[in-house]
């Protein structure tokens, strides 16, 4: 008889450790979702920040922006923007500010021409954002 | 490679016979033509397939690293674990300490067994083990029921989440031991093992027998340890 | 070439060359504006040249992936592929589709192509890396299942190996982890959550299935090792990528609204994501120094290796380096993060897509085996200029990224983003030049297909005697 490490051998432990961990995954994802009301600032979500969202995402804020921390590393966090800027107003007056042609020389952000009822939804999704339960993170307002 | 070197790398295989050894990985150990008696327990070393032990090894590595991570958390929060450990129903525990050393107890049983090349009895062992580890997720099963009734979950506080991953992620593996070892059971119930060659036996032993250790060691260090 | 519809591959590899140039020239551009910031502002705003370079990179990717797959699958399961008509209207469909995202992307305002797509009636654009218009998705799913039908049945009615199993289970994956990206909910923490169901799943999970499956096939035939032996590494490797993966998605899960015990498991699982890796790079090198014989493809060879390496390094080595919840507190989103997807990225990914093309494209193109020795010259000098100048960036970029943590997070006074950012400048411009290094390799890359491509093959090596027991 032989005391063999066989492929068949190998390829169960494969199926089985992957059904395992498949399955310890979705129990934590069904615990994240019981925890998730405490911590996510859902109660937050209105129909203007809604359609903050949706502003963010059509005019793609990631590509530039992070958002807590994930997106792109070209211009500053959001994700605490609300705090850095000095509310709601901070952050509408910033984005209706940007040159139409840039700063010469420096990283630019367009000009979008938002409504003011854009810019109002923006900064109301930011809000939100600034209110979820982040862990501490980021470690200081600079974020 | 000479059989002086096999020697020092198998010490338990007496007067063994190097048939053939392919790319290295697989080192073909003809004990029955060397003349060895083949149910005599020092003769494979370690017992089951190679490749189980790589991944018992593994898993003794994660749940180290769990442990030591439940230590060193204990360390900054010592008064609030020792006040939830205190909520834990030790009773409930000691049935499942006893439960699964009784578990180990007839696996090994069976594995006895399978070396006198007794199928029918394997199963039945085997199967008793697999009863026994059913009624370690019964008991566990009641105890996680009445802290998700009290409310309580992974988010509750630092020693919950700890106690609450440890046993789940060992509860798990008692699941996926008792699935290796019901295919062990079936196999036997069909005649599958003989004297010569039941190392599939010794391989679901192995692991049932990580499984236990496991819990050895959790529970005296989440349940009793003040 | 052992099965005439193997050939449907290499209009597939020709795209993916084609895309990974535009790629690059687009990753120069930004690599320019991160220095001269207004580099083709307001036209091409960094964002769109972002856009352009990830999405191209994860198309070319794909179109990789499914080169080899229609490559080695007639050759594992010993028969034609099912329908090579259907494999060539995939491709043009999928080219066409692609091609109009990035000219979409390039051509109007973000905000436009959402309008014009009717992104509104499910809302799926806008997040990093998925920011395809919701038809282009939704095409995207039609050719993966189009293409899993095809080499399904395939490999239904042909020989099973464990090696055409494992890359279906990984492209099964691909596909059923890419229909998260139909889930965008307003709820910011679940749409983070689930949007790493689609990436951490993909290239810290089914891809490396893909890269395993790939890999194994290249080394059974440059080397001639044992099948058996092969196959056996292939399920030991993608066993531990699953079993480490999966709950490591809990790295992305520190810092997004997820309950905190994330950094807990997130942290002890990740930690071990490298395992698989360096498995690879120890199976590669075993399996070469064991072969039993010297295939006349050295440059597939050296990609193979290479390919082991650098996945170490950059997933591996990179990745542990800002995976526990501590250390990750402080490096979350900055230039850390863009050295480690860089290296992980070329040396996981790239790389495996380049192997392949390595050893399948000479039978493609009439070859016996191999090309010729001009070829392979070239070939491999661009293997090192491309594969140096990327550890360049990637060390250029973990320096900029260091001193970004340290000045803007951790020091006791914080600067501004901005700031920072200019203090880091140097590491920019040396990236960049890194990067314009990477660009002449990849142009020497294409010159071996043309130079050397009417010299006669090599003369392949002697077998060498099998390995003594």
């Amino acid at each position: 008889m032989s005391q063999a490490f066989t492929k068949a051998m190998a390829r169960n432990i494969f199926y089985g450790g992957s059904v395992f961990f498949l399955l310890l995954l979705a129990a934590l994802t069904f615990d994240t979702h019981m925890a998730w009301p405490e911590r996510d600032n859902h109660a937050a979500i209105t129909e203007s920040v809604s359609q903050g969202k949706a502003l963010w995402e059509e005019n793609n804020c990631i590509g530039c922006h992070s958002l807590l921390g994930e997106g792109a590393y070209y211009a500053p966090e959001l994700g605490n923007a609300f705090k850095r800027l000095g509310g709601k107003d901070g952050i509408k007056g910033f984005i209706m500010s940007r040159p139409k042609d840039g700063i010469p020389g420096r990283r630019s952000m367009p000009q979008f021409n938002f409504s003011p009822e854009e810019l109002d939804a923006l900064a109301d999704f930011l809000e939100y954002v600034s209110g979820i339960n982040t862990s501490n993170w980021p470690p200081n307002i600079q974020g | 490679m000479s059989n002086a070197k096999l020697a020092i790398f198998l010490p338990f295989v007496e007067s063994a016979r190097v048939v053939s050894m392919n790319e290295k990985e697989t080192i073909v150990v003809d004990t029955a033509s060397a003349g060895v008696a083949a149910p005599d327990a020092l003769v494979r070393y370690p017992p089951g397939d190679l490749a189980i032990w790589i991944f018992i090894l593994a898993e003794l590595l994660v749940f180290g690293v769990f442990f030591s991570s439940y230590a060193f958390n204990r360390m900054n929060h010592v008064e609030l674990f020792n006040q939830y450990q205190a909520t834990l129903d030790r009773d409930a525990a000691l049935i499942n300490t006893l439960a699964l050393l009784t578990s180990s107890y007839f696996v090994i049983r069976g594995v006895v067994a399978a070396r006198e090349g007794n199928n029918r009895l394997c199963a039945h062992w085997i199967w008793g083990a697999v009863a026994m580890g059913g009624v370690f997720l019964v008991v566990k099963s009641a105890e996680y029921s009445h802290h998700i009734g009290a409310g309580i979950s992974l988010s509750t506080n630092e020693f919950y989440m700890f106690y609450l991953s440890l046993t789940f992620f060992h509860f798990m593996h008692v699941i996926l031991g008792m699935v290796i070892l019901a295919a062990v059971a079936v196999k036997a119930g069909q005649g599958g093992y003989s004297r010569e060659d039941h190392v599939g036996v010794e391989t679901g032993a192995s692991y049932w027998h990580m499984v236990d250790l496991v819990w050895l060691i959790l529970f005296p260090l989440v349940y009793v340890m003040r | 070439m052992q099965y005439q519809s193997q050939s449907v591959a290499k209009p597939y590899f020709i795209a993916a060359i084609g895309l990974f140039v535009g790629q690059i020239l687009f990753g120069l551009i930004m690599g320019l504006q991160y220095v001269i910031g207004d580099f083709m502002f307001p036209e091409i705003p960094f964002n769109v040249a972002r856009m352009v370079h990830t999405n191209l990179l994860i198309v070319w990717l794909l179109f990789g992936f499914m080169g080899a797959t229609y490559y080695l699958v007639p050759e594992e399961a010993e028969r034609e592929l099912f329908s090579p008509l259907l494999a060539h209207l995939m491709f043009w469909i999928f080219l066409i589709a692609g091609a109009l995202t990035v000219l979409g992307y390039l051509l109007v305002p973000y905000a436009t192509l959402a309008e014009l797509t009717h992104n509104e009636l499910l809302p799926t654009m806008g997040r990093e890396f998925l920011e395809q218009p919701t038809i282009t998705k939704l095409g995207i799913v039609v050719v993966a299942l189009a293409f899993l039908f095809n080499i399904g049945m395939t490999i239904l009615k042909g020989r099973k190996t464990a090696i055409s199993l494992v890359l279906l289970i990984g492209l099964l994956g691909l596909a059923v982890f890419f229909l998260f990206a139909f889930y965008n909910p307003d709820n910011l923490a679940k749409d983070k959550y689930y949007w790493w169901f689609v990436v951490h799943l993909w290239v810290e999970g089914v891809w490396e299935l893909i890269l395993g499956s790939i890999l194994a096939f290249v080394l059974i035939k440059t080397t001639g090792v044992d099948r058996e032996v092969i196959e056996k590494w292939l399920y030991v490797i993608i066993a531990m990528a699953l079993i480490t993966g999966l709950v490591g998605t809990g790295h992305h899960f520190y810092w997004i609204g997820t309950p905190e015990y994330w950094q807990w498991w997130g942290s002890i699982f990740s930690a071990l994501e490298p395992i698989p890796f360096f498995m690879m790079t120890v199976f590669a090198f075993n399996m070469v120094n064991r072969r039993r014989r010297n295939h006349p493809n050295k440059a597939a060879v050296l990609w193979a290796m290479g390919t082991a390496v650098m996945a170490f390094l950059g997933a591996g080595v990179w990745g542990f380096m800002h995976t526990l919840a501590p250390v990750n507190y402080y490096t979350h989103g900055t230039q850390i993060t863009a050295a480690h997807g860089h290296m992980a990225f070329y040396g996981a990914y790239v790389m495996i897509v380049l192997t392949m093309i390595s050893y399948a494209m000479p039978m493609l193109r009439g070859r016996e085996a191999a090309p010729s020795v001009r070829s392979q010259v070239l070939e491999m000098w661009s293997f090192w200029l491309m594969t140096v100048s990327m550890v360049f960036i990637t060390l250029f970029l973990t320096g900029a990224g260091i001193l970004q943590v340290y000045l803007q997070r951790f020091s006791d006074n914080p600067l501004p983003f901005m700031v920072a950012q200019d203090k880091v400048e140097l590491f920019y411009w040396m990236r960049e030049v890194a990067g314009v290094v990477f660009l002449i390799g990849l142009i020497v890359y294409i010159a071996s297909f043309f130079v050397g491509s009417r010299d006669p093959e090599p003369v392949a090596g002697a077998v060498e005697p099998a390995a003594a027991a």
